[in-house]
Parts: C-alpha cells; structure tokens; sequence
C-alpha cells in the first residue's frame, strides 16, 4: 500500500483550518491569534528543518551522530521540563539531565536489544524515533511531577516541618509528597493508555499505518511503545524526584527557599531555610 | 539539657535574636515571654533546625544542634504549634501516620492511654473517626497535645498551645503539664495562666534574661 504524498499546496490548504480557532478566538475575545500563527509558523519551520535533518540522519545511520542527537533531545526535554517548574533551572538541570538520560536509555536498550531485537542497537529509525517519543512523555510527565513536588511541600511547610518534628526520617516525611507526584505524572499516560485504539489511534499506529504497514504491525508496535513509555516515564519521574533532593533540601531536611525562582512563597517570610 | 551560647539570628536584614544565652535543666518548665517579633517561635526553630543560627551554639543534651544531631533531637522532643496542621483524613489516619514513623516503632498508642486523654482534655470518644479538616482549632490543639503525650517523650516545645482555649481547658492543660516533673517544658504563651503557674521559670526574651 502507497502512502499518498502530500503536495506542499495541500499541506498549504491545511492551513485553512486554522481559520475556525481564529474566528473564535475573535468571536470570544481570546486573543490566541498572535500565538496560534508564532506556534504554528515556529512548529513549521521546525518540522521542516528537522525533515531535511532526519533524512540525512537516515541515510548516514551512524552510531555516534545518532547518540550525539538522542543527546541533544535529551537536553531540550530537559530545559523544557526544568523551565516550566517553579524551580531554578541551575538547581535542577544536572539531576534532570541525568534522569531523563537513565530512563531513555536503559528503555531504548531494553527493546532494540531483548523486544525487537536489531543488529545495530544504535539504528536511526529505532533509536531516534523510539527516544523521541520516551522524552515527549517522560516531559509532560516531569513538568507534572517537579513542579507538583515542590509546590505542595511548599504549600504544605507547617505539616511538613511538624512530620519532620515528630522524628520522621526525610524519607518518611517526603514520602507522601513522591507518591502523589509520580501519580498526578502518571496520570495522563495510564489514562491515555486505557483509552488506546477505541477513543484515539495514537501518533505512531497512525504513522505507521499512513506509511503503508499492516496495522497488526502497528498495533504490536503500539502496544511496545505504550508499555515503554508508562516505564521510561515512571522512571524518570522518580528518579528526578529522588536526585533533586540533595539541591533543593539541606541537611536538615528542610526545603530551601532559594531554590524557587517566585521568591515571594509564604515560608520565605516565615523561616529561613537552611 | 538545653542552653543557647550567644545566639544571633537575623532574617531579610532584620535582626530577631540578638546575643541569646540560656540554659535550661532537666525537669524545667520554662515559659519564653516579649512580644509578638521578639523571637519566641525561633527559639522552637532553631533548636528543631528548621532555622540556621547566624552565629553562636545551641546544645541539646550535651550535642551541639548540627545536621547530624538534629534528627536525634527531633525523635527527643514533642513539638506542638500553635496552628498545627494535622493534613487531611481521618484523626484515626493521622494516628496511624504517626505509630507508623520508625522513630514511634517501639511506642504503644495503647487504647486506656488514649481514652485517659481525651477525658482529660474533653475530646470527644468518637474524634477517631472525625475529618482533621472538621476540627475546631481548640479541639486541633488538644488533639495535638494528645499526639505529644503519646508519644512518651519526655521534653516539650509547647508553641501558644493553649491560644484557642477557653480558661477551663487552658487551666488543665498548664496543669497536666507541670504536674510532670520529669518533663521539661519550653513554652511560648502570652497567656498569664501559664505565666502565675507555681514552680514555672520566665525568660524575658526582649531582656534576654530570666524574670526574678
């Protein structure tokens, strides 16, 4: 089965649709117009680009270039997840860096060496792909879990210091802060997997379906990619929790105030950390 | 036990305590008194480590307060505040919550123990299975004290404890206190029953010494 090109003036008719959000957002006052056209302009330009990108990636398929670009996902997922949390990116980034990479990896090994397997662990189509859609979830999922994380033991300093108080270890008295991180972070990943195939045809059935494979092909696909991104982002999740703590808390237990980049929080006025 | 050796602590600029020094024995019921800015909740702060002294020593038991030693005076002291956050769930929960901490493993939060307690302090028998979120703030503060005393420790940081009671229930809870002898007691309170109780020390902490 032949996927059918689309031509640059057919992609051009695409744009019309955005004409509904921009006649709504002018019937209801939105003011989404300006950064509909800068999103949609920038993801353009970007998909482009990283098109012409891809494609020499693909025909080169070398090693090391692949790595040095799963590297440099790895770093945007990073800073995206790091800017959009309460916390200062210097604080966090290193542990971010780390955990982001830890989970990816060992994930992407996982099914390029033991599930698929292929020859060459490294190839573009598997490692590019497959880690582009780890990090795109292990993303949502760490803005989610930091910044869910900080702010409730934030909001919640008075219990926190008073758990703190009654001899409870850092780990007991974080421990429920973790587990409601790692479930809000979860969330929209167990959800979306409960719904797969019957509310959506997700982003890779339906690329690799367009591109002319069987769909019991793209469903087994669907399925490994599912089960490896709850994985990669459970692990991300925790592990940028737990390896954020040494930065953010003293030795005290006592989470630092500095670490925040809106400094006017209610403990700042309160107590100093630390 | 407790003794603070030229402590200063200052924040945003602002000094708060300046030049403190004091010591307390086992067995003291000591009631830190000055007005509200004057120090009194850092005093609590600072020997729980919640706030770092800019200069000077605190010593707990014979230690120096330091991020080692600070989670061994955690597991010595019942802190209680005066707007205690006990989170949300069940009183019950909370209990658990507690029991459960490694550092209350070996305690027994026996039923008698706790039944004494709420007759004591007039809480009701069924505040088990209350919302937290359902409490009054005097019934909070006496649930808190209850907490304190089962957790059969025997130094107190009691932080305007009794704010939200009436005269009665304020009158027991100094009461039930001093009549400890063992326990040692730091208490912050503007309240006067706790400042004409009998065989209670006052620290002037505007003055930065002890009241004659």
């Amino acid at each position: 089965m032949e996927t059918i090109d689309l031509s640059v003036f057919s992609l051009g008719l695409t744009f019309l649709l955005l004409a509904v959000p921009v006649i709504l957002s002018l019937v209801y006052g939105l003011g989404l117009i300006k950064s509909l056209f800068y999103s949609a302009a920038r993801m353009t330009i970007q998909l482009v680009l990283i098109g012409i990108f891809l494609k020499y990636l693909f025909l080169w398929n070398n090693a090391l270039i692949n790595l040095s670009w799963l590297i440099v996902m790895i770093c945007v997922a990073v800073f995206s997840a790091v800017k959009s949390s309460a916390v200062k990116i210097s604080k966090i980034v290193i542990p971010c860096f780390f955990s982001f990479s830890i989970a990816t990896f060992a994930v992407i090994m996982y099914l390029n060496i033991v599930v698929i397997p292929i020859d060459n662990i490294f190839d573009a189509r598997y490692l590019i792909v497959l880690g582009g859609m780890l990090l795109g979830n292990s993303l949502r999922g760490n803005i989610v879990g930091i910044s869910t994380f900080y702010k409730n033991i934030r909001n919640d300093t008075k219990k926190y210091l008073y758990v703190l108080s009654l001899g409870a270890s850092r780990y007991e008295a974080l421990l429920p802060y973790i587990r409601e991180s790692i479930n809000l972070a979860l969330k929209p990943t167990l959800a979306a997997m409960a719904t797969m195939g019957i509310v959506a045809l997700p982003g890779m059935m339906t690329g690799v379906i367009l591109g002319g494979a069987d769909p019991e092909v793209a469903i087994k696909y669907q399925i490994m990619i599912m089960v490896a991104i709850v994985t990669s982002t459970i692990i991300s999740v925790v592990l940028t929790i737990l390896m954020t703590l040494p930065a953010c808390f003293s030795r005290y237990g006592v989470l630092r105030q500095d670490v925040f980049i809106n400094k006017n929080g209610y403990q700042n006025k309160r107590r100093k950390a630390k | 036990m407790i003794q603070f050796k030229n402590v200063d602590l200052s924040f945003n600029g602002k000094k708060i305590i300046n030049n403190l020094s004091f010591e307390i024995k086992q067995g003291e019921k000591v009631v830190f008194s000055g007005k509200s800015g004057s120090g009194k909740s850092s005093v609590f702060n600072l020997l729980l480590g919640f706030t770092d002294p800019d200069s000077g020593k605190i010593i707990f038991k014979e230690k120096h307060v330091d991020e080692k030693s600070v989670w061994d005076v955690r597991k010595d002291v019942a802190y209680i505040d005066q707007d205690v956050s006990l989170g949300d769930g069940k009183v019950a929960e909370l209990f658990n919550f507690v029991s459960g901490l490694k550092a209350n493993a070996l305690l027994d939060f026996n039923e008698r123990k706790f039944d004494e307690l709420l007759t004591y302090f007039e809480l009701e028998k069924d505040i088990p299975d209350k919302d937290t979120g359902d409490l009054s703030g005097g019934e909070r503060q006496r649930l808190s004290i209850v907490i304190a005393i089962l957790l059969k420790r025997d130094i107190f940081f009691l932080d305007e404890v009794t704010s939200s009671l009436d005269g009665h229930l304020k009158q027991k809870v100094v009461d039930y206190f001093v009549a400890e002898k063992e326990w040692t007691c730091l208490v912050n309170s503007h309240d006067s029953i706790w400042l004409d109780s009998p065989g209670v020390k006052i620290f002037d902490l505007e003055e930065g010494k002890w009241r004659p």
